[in-house]
């Protein structure tokens, strides 16, 4: 027998995948899509972590977790899209940085 | 469906709420033009208050025997706390509502769909006061929020809107990502996801995976304060509110802090309440912190809803006061600050969306000067509700600080007591700022006057002021109410 | 990183199938996600994401998830992703002149303050080496079956608020972004709804003059425009 993929590896993937995700919110403030796409990243993390316990735990209620989070974060995303098409149309720019009607 | 442990009566409020929104959506379709604003105005005010009166049934009484259950597959549970809170929410809703018709009329924003989202998202807060594990508690949070999201950028012409809805969305699911992680750990440390069943597997597991447990608790507790709008997770908050539409603004401040604090209660008191030692201190920077930032930079705002976001991150920052007491009678002071809070928002928010008039939005401070000489009682309301947030005996926001001070001082923390109070003294100035611009200033040369709100809308003003005064003068009901609410989450 | 007592032992020895189809996986993982936040083309970005979307199900497989990660190649980048790309042509922005300046300083160090404390409390304790960790089960049968049979029953509250949830994203996509435009012509249901026979057809009683032609039909005044409209 050799060594398979531990719960560790498994960890330390979403972590770094979660890390990423958190750091491209505040890297890209300027662009919304890829704003929402970090978002997309960080649930992805969410989901490794969720599925890699369910795994280890061998509890079929971590998949059925992320089987919800599957279905909120497909519904987030088209609000989220929907929304940002609002925003353009009165503005034709998707760059924060021209929005300045709001402090802060 | 159905099978033991199933019972679908427990979720009556639910279910009533969400047939609400569908009828509201088909009515929307089928009225007929001239008479759809009318019938989907009172209908969904309507709906809003025999939902409450439909909760309220939880609350001893009624066919329930007054204990905690669990039902629908241990998802959802009904007790006297759930009760109150549902009841509590669904009256700021509907009081919401009451006072949003005029703005939205004058915006053309008055639709079903604003109507229906607005429903939804007081089905996502029931949702959460119910949840009995960390799915519908998820799930609800989402069904609330997006539907939040929507309301801001319904208004879509208002630049200004759109944006604060990208910025409450962008910060919403930063939130709920950084809460599901914190729950994906506490899963992993403990392989439950139900609420009860996280807290028994805590205290059966001895100490085992602690600094698991403790990086999943920030992690939701990052998320919760995002929610709640405590310092240092307020960033979104002003801007939104200033933001977004006025009646918008007014329904976002009071109903879904309610289900933010029930959240923050399911979390930290029942799930992880054995680790009170590590987020007791964690509550006690983001107390001092709310209070500290709410208070002081309110007094250097112009205009009012950007004010009174401040002071909602104040208010945010006494009801975390009052959890992280942490024993029953802390509970039941957050519980009865949030229902207070609740109440002083709508009416003053109310008041804001009312006299922003027809879609024109007329939220600055100057613009208020001089108010009590042609809005007498706005005026008036406006001024016991100052009184009320800044916490002036006899109103019902000095009860609720009050009994929230007593939990802090009872739970040992006299210098957080006395740190709340200076910092609540400092605020006291911008409540009381608004009061003497509305009776002893003049206004503004050359500036066009505040319409005179009609009789309807005085009325409905004066009730909630009334309400205010009321309960400052007899909380010993409410506070009995609380006090069982807490002894029974 | 925790060593499992197993790999310690088995260190030198040749790697399994699964940790080098594991690595491989994490690798195109890692990297596509790490080139989402960074390009500056944000089509590359979306593009990307769907690369990281496709390497995280390929690492799902490693876990015996096989429904969710069909699911994530299926729904994911057959449906979000697309709309994504969707939405960024419709936009039309001028996408390559966005480029990141302020900031980095800042999420650097949000990041690696994430990083450390994740890093520091999955070292801390005896977490990872938790009894019930160490014996996952071999591939745990009929994934798919597995999830019917709780989602369908078990969890049938938490699946009516997803539906719920969904109709609210329906409602709210299309409250939000669907235009009345002036060019083109609607039906309004309620006036549907209210149209009565009188209101449409009128029966003209008129003195026969020949004797096949006994009534005309006549439209009413909106018909007879959107026909003259349409020719």
């Amino acid at each position: 027998m050799s060594a398979a993929p531990g719960l560790s590896h498994f960890l330390i993937l979403a972590a770094a995948l979660f890390v990423i995700g958190v750091a491209g919110i505040f890297v890209n403030r300027r662009n919304i899509l890829v704003i929402l796409m970090s978002v997309e990243l960080m649930l992805l993390a969410v989901n490794m972590n969720f599925v890699a316990f369910s795994r280890f735990l061998n509890d079929i209620h971590g998949q059925v977790f992320v089987f919800f989070i599957l279905t909120v974060a497909a519904a987030e995303s088209a609000i989220g899209l929907a929304i940002l098409v609002v925003a353009f149309r009165g503005r034709r720019s998707i760059n924060i940085e021209d929005w300045k009607n709001l402090r802060g | 469906m159905g099978g033991a442990g199933f019972q679908v009566g427990y979720a009556g409020a639910e279910m009533f709420v969400f047939l609400a929104a569908c009828a509201v959506l088909l009515g929307d379709l089928f009225l007929p033009a001239e008479r759809r604003g009318a019938v989907l105005h009172w209908g969904a005010i309507g709906a809003c208050v025999l939902t409450a009166g439909i909760a309220w049934t939880g609350f001893g009484g009624g066919g329930f025997d007054g204990e905690p259950a669990i039902a629908l597959n241990g998802f959802f549970v009904s007790s006297p706390f759930t009760a109150l809170m549902k009841t509590a929410v669904m009256l700021s809703v509907g009081g919401s509502l009451l006072f949003s018709r005029r703005y939205l009329e004058g915006a053309g924003m008055l639709c079903g769909e604003y109507y229906a989202l607005a429903l939804t998202s007081s089905l996502g807060m029931l949702v959460m006061v119910s949840a009995a594990h960390l799915l519908p508690l998820y799930i609800g949070l989402e069904l609330m929020s997006l539907s939040l999201y929507a309301l801001i950028a319904l208004d879509r012409d208002n630049l200004r809107a759109s944006e604060s809805a990208i910025k409450y969305f962008v910060l919403g699911a930063l939130a709920s990502g950084l809460f599901l992680y914190g729950a994906s750990i506490i899963y992993g440390a403990t392989g439950e996801l139900g609420i009860a069943e996280i807290a028994a597997r805590i205290i059966s597991g001895g100490g085992e995976a602690r600094a698991a447990l403790g990086l999943g608790l920030v992690f939701m507790l990052a998320g919760v304060a995002f929610k709640i709008g405590a310092a240092p997770f307020h960033m979104w908050l002003p801007d939104v509110y200033q933001g977004a539409p006025a009646p918008v603004t007014l329904f976002i401040a009071a109903a879904p802090k309610i289900a933010a604090m029930v959240m923050m209660l399911r979390v930290l008191v029942e799930a992880l309440g054995v680790l009170e030692s590590d987020w007791r201190p964690m509550l006690i920077i983001l107390a001092v912190a709310s209070l500290a930032v709410g208070n002081i930079t309110a007094i250097v705002q112009t205009n009012i809803k950007r004010m009174l976001a401040y002071s909602a991150i104040a208010h945010s920052g006494f009801i975390v006061l009052g959890v992280l007491a942490g024993d029953d009678a802390g509970v039941a002071a957050a519980v009865f600050y949030v229902i207070a809070y609740a109440l002083m928002t709508v009416g003053g928010f109310g008041a804001v969306a009312l006299l922003a008039g027809e879609g024109k939005e007329r939220a600055e401070l100057s613009d208020i000067k001089g108010l009590a000489a042609n809005n007498g009682v706005a005026a008036a309301v406006l001024m016991v509700l100052m009184f009320s947030m800044a916490g002036i005996p006899p109103v019902v926001g000095f009860a609720a600080k009050l009994s929230v001070l007593q939990a802090v001082l009872a739970a040992g923390l006299p210098w957080l007591a006395v740190v709340a109070v200076l910092l609540s003294v400092v605020g006291a100035f911008y409540y009381l700022r608004v009061v003497k611009l509305m009776y002893f200033d003049l206004p503004e040369k050359g500036a066009v006057a505040l319409p005179v709100l009609p009789r309807g809308a005085q009325a409905s003003l004066a009730a909630v002021g009334a309400l205010v005064l009321l309960l400052g003068i007899f909380p010993g009901k409410l506070l009995a109410a609380c006090e069982t609410a807490a002894r029974l989450l | 990183m925790v060593e499992y007592g197993e790999e310690k032992k088995l260190r030198g020895t040749v790697p399994s199938f699964a940790l080098i189809v594991f690595y491989a996986f994490s690798a195109v993982l890692l990297c596509a996600a790490l080139g989402v936040i960074l390009v500056r083309n944000t089509v590359h970005a979306a593009l990307l994401l769907v690369l990281a979307f496709v390497a995280s199900a390929g690492v799902w497989m490693l876990l015996f998830a096989e429904f969710l990660a069909i699911v994530l190649v299926l729904v994911y980048v057959g449906a979000v992703m697309v709309l994504f790309l969707f939405v960024l042509m419709m936009l039309d922005a001028n996408l390559e002149s966005l480029r990141s300046g302020r900031g980095r300083f800042l999420s650097a160090a949000v990041a690696l303050l994430v990083a450390a404390q994740i890093a520091a409390a999955l070292n801390r304790d005896s977490f990872l080496q938790l009894p019930r960790f160490e014996a996952p089960a071999e591939a745990a049968g009929d994934n798919t079956r597995l999830l019917g049979s709780v989602v369908y029953t078990e969890y049938a509250y938490p699946f009516e608020l997803a539906a719920v949830l969904l109709l609210v994203a329906m409602v709210a996509a299309v409250a939000l972004s669907l235009r009345r435009r002036k060019d083109v012509k609607y039906t309004d249901p309620a006036v549907q709804m209210r149209a009565s026979p009188a209101g449409r057809v009128r029966l003209v009683d008129m003195p026969s003059e020949k004797p096949p032609q006994t009534a005309t039909v006549e439209t009413n005044k909106t018909t007879e425009k959107r026909k003259g409209e349409k020719q």
